[in-house]
């Protein structure tokens, strides 16, 4: 595939321009370089606790993942765990405890946060009366991608889902439509992901390649959040696995 | 070989994104019809009583005219206000634009233009029909469009606060008219005055003006008001 190599050459290209430009500016240092590559990113959450209707959800965790490191959040059924992925996201406020992105509050820096980030909760986020071609564009879009209508049908093969592109989605089953809403990954190419849940309704196949796309994805320098109650091959691949217990009162 | 991480450095588009909404919203809309055509029916409906009740004097009818094409417009626009944001809610589509650098309330004004679309537009297009139906005199059908035409979006801004501050509760639809129907009180009555004005042959630029002034105060208000409670309904 010719995109396999044109992202190196704009890489080589950017850096060859960054070594001539370098020795004319010679009092700037590495460290003042405006650009923060996303394989450099860092979060660490000290002591975060959320909770509901008033109550503490959970004991408080602390957790330190760096690019290509992965996070599942295990525990039983209400303890929290979609709770917390959704203050990790800036969804929701967590209430005590602090997050931190490289070491800045991550409150200030949002839209940034934002921007790097890929949530699929629970709800699919897909409209019913749109084709699955069209939820895809659209939802690209909202991530503010321009995708081809190649790369939107690549991506729909690539979830099983070819030949389903003008099938409104709300005729598709609960496993199809947690394929097209996945679907989004490839097309948003956002290096944070935070999936609630992803392996539920998916097939022994889905299974499969979900998996493969985590750890291509961590390998590639990516960074994930996620929960996965059933999967145990998630539980074993995780690079950490942060139990959820709840709080004694 | 799948790429999952980004290629190279994206600029954010933020029209892309916001065009990629009112797009979505509107093919939506043209799509299910049921946003666009239940308006216009009610209204007819609505208006056919009127003759029923009143006797079908065209004077009588031409009197009220005014108060009841405004009337007609409100409740009609009310009865799709719900729906802003909260079909979003429940599909979680809402998480998307949400989760996103370009700003809620920028996000929230492209909702409320697609509402506006679907809506405040056929409503305005409509209304001569309306008009027609009440023995309106011809000479204020301009003004009739013109001050639906400023209107019809101060309702579907004020409306998408209200959608906003109801959107996790499962039968917000009463406590939704209760909460945007005093804040759309200003726009009925500059709006039935600007036509009653027309009719009697006045100029009717001062509540046009209004109109204008409502307007633009909830274009650049509503916004953050909206986004604020959106924000705190996802909590």
């Amino acid at each position: 595939m010719s995109s396999t190599t044109r992202p190196h050459h704009t890489e080589l290209a950017r850096l060859a321009k960054m070594k001539s430009v370098m020795p004319f500016e010679p009092s700037r240092t590495a460290s003042q370089m405006p650009v923060k590559k996303a394989h450099e990113w860092r979060l660490q959450g000290s002591l975060l606790s959320c909770e509901r209707e008033g109550a503490a959800l959970f004991k408080p965790v602390s957790f330190h993942i760096s690019a290509g490191e992965s996070l599942l959040l295990s525990g039983p059924n209400g303890i929290g765990k979609t709770t917390l992925l959704e203050a990790i996201a800036g969804l929701r406020r967590y209430t005590s405890g602090t997050l931190r992105l490289n070491n800045k509050n991550i409150q200030d820096q949002l839209p940034a946060w934002w921007k790097s980030l890929c949530y699929i909760g629970h709800k699919d986020g897909n409209k019913k009366a749109l084709s699955c071609l069209e939820n895809l564009k659209f939802t690209a879009r909202l991530h503010g991608h321009t995708p081809t209508t190649e790369s939107l049908l690549n991506a729909l093969d690539a979830v099983g889902l070819a030949g389903y592109e003008h099938h409104l989605a709300g005729n598709l089953s609960a496993g199809q439509k947690k394929r097209l809403s996945l679907a989004r990954l490839p097309l948003v190419q956002a290096p944070v992901w935070i999936l609630d849940e992803p392996f539920v309704n998916l097939d022994v196949a889905g299974n499969q390649w979900l998996l493969e796309w985590l750890d291509a994805h961590l390998q590639q320098g990516g960074m994930l959040f996620i929960t996965a109650h059933d999967n145990q091959e998630m539980h074993r691949r995780a690079t950490y696995r942060q139990e959820l217990y709840p709080t004694d009162t | 070989m799948i790429h999952l991480m980004p290629q190279k450095p994206e600029k954010l588009k933020t029209t892309v994104m916001l065009a990629a909404l009112i797009q979505r919203d509107v093919l939506i809309g043209l799509r299910q019809k049921s946003q666009i055509y239940q308006p216009l029916v009610f209204q007819l409906l609505v208006v056919t009583m009127f003759p029923l009740g009143l006797g079908a004097g065209a004077k009588t009818l031409a009197a009220i005219a005014p108060a009841v094409i405004w009337v007609l417009a409100l409740l009609a626009s009310l009865l799709t206000l719900d729906h802003i944001f909260k079909v979003d809610h429940e599909d979680g589509s809402l998480e998307t634009y949400v989760l996103s650098p370009v700003p809620l309330p920028a996000s929230v004004l492209a909702k409320a233009g697609a509402h506006w679309l679907l809506t405040g537009l056929p409503l305005t297009l409509f209304s001569p029909i309306i008009a027609a139906l009440m023995h309106l005199p011809e000479s204020a059908f301009g003004t009739m469009l013109i001050s639906l035409l400023l209107g019809t979006p101060t309702m579907s801004l004020i409306g998408s606060m209200g959608s906003a501050l109801t959107i996790s509760l499962k039968h917000g639809g009463l406590l939704l008219t209760v909460l945007v129907m005093p804040l759309l009180a200003p726009v009925l009555i500059f709006g039935a005055s600007a036509i009653l004005e027309s009719t009697l042959g006045n100029p009717a630029s001062g509540q046009l003006l209004a109109l204008t002034a409502l307007l633009v105060f909830s274009l650049t208000l509503v916004p953050f008001a909206a986004a604020t409670a959106i924000r705190i309904n996802l909590e």
